[in-house]
């Protein structure tokens, strides 16, 4: 049993002592132009998933999803999300590959509209995602979750209203 | 000594699996609008420099710190930056301050990276945070004119920070 507790607690020392010798080394890659060995980039994105959800809570959106709203949320969009998240029904603009932002445009995205709602309102830690409830009242915001959920499911007339009408 | 290898791997398990519990059932928490501990914020700042240390490349700006090289590095910065990390005598930008890690405001409190691994920083982004990789659509010598500009950005004389708001002809 007493060995049973030294091997416990030496392992634990040896973890501990290596993660953190290996970060101060400096050994952990930061450059953003490479990309993220696969175990680690599943690990987050299960980790946020999992945190969003726990975090977003039921509150479900209150406002009905007319024409008005939609192109109300893709307003915002146009204006505030397309530069890294691609603009709707066109190939995701010219981001290199390796930059993480989802392509809405192209992937649709899987998290529900309470979800994506939380996530504009709050921003998420260690992404280039940054809060915006700062900014925008709560009601754009669900206007841009609902929008951001059906964005490659629109109506003809929603796709239209949203370009900025030229003169 | 069986019990010792019996022991080591008891806290494997322990710490893979409280690991992935603590992550798979959403106790991470990940608003960027809320500050994590200082111990974790402190251990990501350290990790990071740490890294660029070792990565910048080891050498000194190729570019004299001339007056025109700074306004040529300021008029990137204008251009480029300030909507993040914010502009000499301005108010700290709002934008910036919504990201997590927050966007470093060198307009009021420097920088502590010296001019090659700024250059660095610039050209290849930090991952995780909202750097993004400006070496695709900068030459090397615009980026070091504009770390040259950032680690003097406290210091600038007069005759830089009007040239760098003036037109270019």
């Amino acid at each position: 049993m007493k060995n049973f507790s030294l091997g416990f607690l030496t392992t634990i020392a040896v973890f501990t002592i290596g993660a953190l010798g290996y970060l101060r080394l400096g050994l952990a890659e930061v450059q953003a132009d490479v990309n993220t060995p696969a175990w680690e980039s599943q690990l987050q994105k299960f980790a946020v998933q999992a945190s969003v959800r726990r975090s977003a809570g039921k509150v479900q959106n209150a406002m009905p999803t007319t024409d008005d709203n939609l192109i109300a949320g893709g307003k915002l969009y146009l204006n505030g999300c397309a530069g890294c998240h691609g603009k709707p029904g066109k190939s995701p603009s010219n981001l290199p590959e390796y930059l993480p932002p989802p392509k809405f445009s192209q992937a649709g995205t899987q998290y529900s509209e309470p979800e994506l709602f939380w996530i504009v309102k709050h921003g998420i830690r260690r992404t280039g995602m940054s809060a915006y409830g700062p900014f925008y009242s709560d009601e754009k915001m669900w206007t841009l979750a609902a929008f951001v959920k059906r964005m490659n499911n629109l109506p003809p007339t929603v796709l239209e209203n949203i370009q900025p009408k030229n003169p | 000594m069986k019990n010792f290898v019996v022991g080591a791997i008891a806290a494997i398990v322990v710490l893979a699996v409280g690991t992935l519990g603590y992550l798979g059932l959403g106790f991470a928490s990940v608003g960027a609008d809320a500050e994590p501990p200082a111990w974790e914020a402190g251990l990501m700042n350290s990790t990071v420099h740490a890294s660029v240390r070792r990565s910048a490349p080891r050498m000194q700006n190729p570019l004299a710190p001339t007056d025109e090289t700074l306004i040529a590095g300021g008029k990137l910065y204008l251009s480029d930056c300030v909507g993040c990390h914010g502009a000499p005598g301005k108010p700290a930008s709002a934008f910036g301050a919504t990201f997590y890690p927050p966007v470093p405001q060198f307009p009021s409190i420097g920088t502590q990276y010296p001019e090659a691994e700024v250059f660095w920083v610039a050209k290849h982004g930090i991952r995780r945070t909202g750097m993004s990789p400006q070496g695709p659509y900068y030459a090397d010598t615009e980026l070091w004119t504009l770390s040259a500009f950032i680690t003097r950005i406290k210091n600038l004389s007069p005759g830089v920070l009007n040239g760098i708001q003036q037109r270019s002809k």
